[in-house]
């Protein structure tokens, strides 16, 4: 197989990164706001914290076998069939999020931007650039990552820059009233979405980055950035659009961005707000394509993986379709189905993999001591 | 109609990529596994487009699957 392909431990950085912040930076003030009220920024610190720990549990499982891919390293610990069976589902649950964020993009141009166009024509688009990355491989993807993120930095600069006077502190007082409970439960959304999902970078994180040890810390370093750059967003959203406000938006930190206004001269640059979460998005769907292509790939034994990626992306332009009925169904999908989903794939799994794993060490070590 | 046309000449165009590569390196499986997909994909796009019927939504079975768990957590997290 493409066990040949390398990317660098920066590179990993980066696409860490882009893969935290993802649909984050859209969508997690207005989900935090509707709990944690004007706290929503206190939730995100307490959740990139919790973050790590999660992130910590990943780089353990991915210590034991640096060689494997999660795919593989499922079935080598459960075994044939049983492993088969669970990568299967770890697989159909990354296309349908490959899918799912699909839906998200064609919404988003549908509801600001391009609102004629059939939701269809902007899926088809952003899912004939998805697949061309990962037809042209990890490395290309890699690539591209390391170049845009300056362009997202310089972007996000602009914007925190220019929306900095238009903060109200009164927005966030009275501080910590909602009390540490409610907090920590609402902080655990964002870490389902931000971090349990890094799940799928396991499918490039030991086997396709070069140096083991500065890829583990490009792992936590990754996280952590992605984390402030949603904390900076949620406090901003939360000062100047205020709870109510970004609790009753879809997208608040658009919104934000419409508000910038310096001297009369300087408004309206949402398209910067756009261009960035369009960056993001595209590495967050890629990785959960690549990570489903691949998987189907490895599970299937083939020797190459690109003969899968069109008749997928197809697949996946029909799934983002039907997914999804309408907003409504999305949003209670994400709040009860998809955290279970992201859970189970991200949390439960790697949690019994750590005990299966224990077991048959010990077996193993009996068997080696029963032989001598 | 003119959408189920549309359709089969993408798929005949997928085709086209990718079989030639596949018979020359005489990758049986891999054919295998590409037609099936393909012929997966092209029946969801008729269907959905094509005659406009509604496909059942995999996110459906998983809520019914993951009713339990979704419970559980939703007692723990209020």
């Amino acid at each position: 197989m493409m066990q040949d392909v390398k990317i660098n431990s920066y590179q990993f950085l980066v696409l860490v990164i882009l893969f935290t912040i993802g649909t984050s930076i859209l969508t997690v003030p207005s989900a935090l706001a509707t709990d944690a009220k004007q706290d929503a920024w206190i939730a995100t610190i307490i959740g990139t914290g919790i973050g790590l720990l999660v992130v910590w549990l990943f780089i353990t499982i991915a210590q034991w076998f640096p060689n494997l891919t999660y795919v593989q390293v499922i079935e080598k610990l459960f075994g044939r069939w049983i492993g088969k069976a669970f990568s299967a589902f770890f697989v159909i649950i990354s296309l349908l999020y490959a899918s799912e964020l699909l839906y998200y993009f064609g919404l988003f141009l549908n509801i600001h931007m391009m609102p004629n166009t059939p939701m269809v024509v902007l899926n088809i688009l952003m899912a004939g650039i998805v697949v061309m990355g990962v037809r042209l491989g990890l490395e290309t993807f890699a690539r591209t990552a390391e170049i845009l993120i300056v362009v997202f930095f310089v972007f996000f600069f602009i914007l925190v820059v220019c929306i900095s006077p238009e903060m109200k502190f009164e927005n966030i007082q009275p501080v910590y009233e909602m009390g540490t409970k409610k907090i920590v439960q609402s902080s655990i959304f964002y870490v389902i979405v931000s971090s349990v999902d890094a799940i799928v970078l396991l499918m490039i994180f030991p086997s396709f980055v070069n140096k083991m040890k500065q890829g583990k810390k490009a792992f936590f370093i990754g996280n952590l950035i992605g984390g402030i750059v949603i904390i900076i967003i949620t406090f901003l959203c939360v000062t100047v659009l205020g709870f109510e406000k970004t609790t009753g938006e879809i997208y608040p930190s658009y919104e934000l961005t419409k508000k910038i206004n310096i001297g009369n001269f300087i408004q309206r640059i949402e398209g910067l707000m756009a261009s960035l979460w369009v960056i993001t998005l595209f590495f967050k769907t890629t990785l959960y394509f690549y990570a489903s292509v691949l998987g189907m790939a490895q599970i299937l034994n083939l020797k190459d993986y690109r003969p899968l990626t069109l008749p997928l992306g197809m697949i996946a332009v029909v799934l983002s379709l039907v997914i999804y009925p309408n907003i409504i169904y999305q949003q209670h999908f994400d709040k009860t189905t998809g955290n279970s989903l992201t859970l189970s794939i991200g949390l439960f799994l790697p949690l019994l993999l750590i005990v299966v794993y224990a077991i048959r060490k010990r077996t193993k070590r009996n068997e080696i001591e029963i032989k001598e | 109609m003119i959408k189920t046309i549309g359709i089969l000449i993408i798929a005949a165009i997928i085709v086209w990529i990718e079989v030639p590569p596949l018979l020359e390196k005489k990758y049986k499986k891999e054919l295998l596994v590409f037609s099936i997909l393909l012929a997966i994909g092209v029946g969801l796009s008729i269907t959905l487009f094509g005659f406009e019927r509604s496909i059942p939504n995999p996110f459906d079975l998983l809520t019914f699957i993951f009713k339990p768990l979704n419970d559980l957590i939703s007692l723990l997290l209020t």
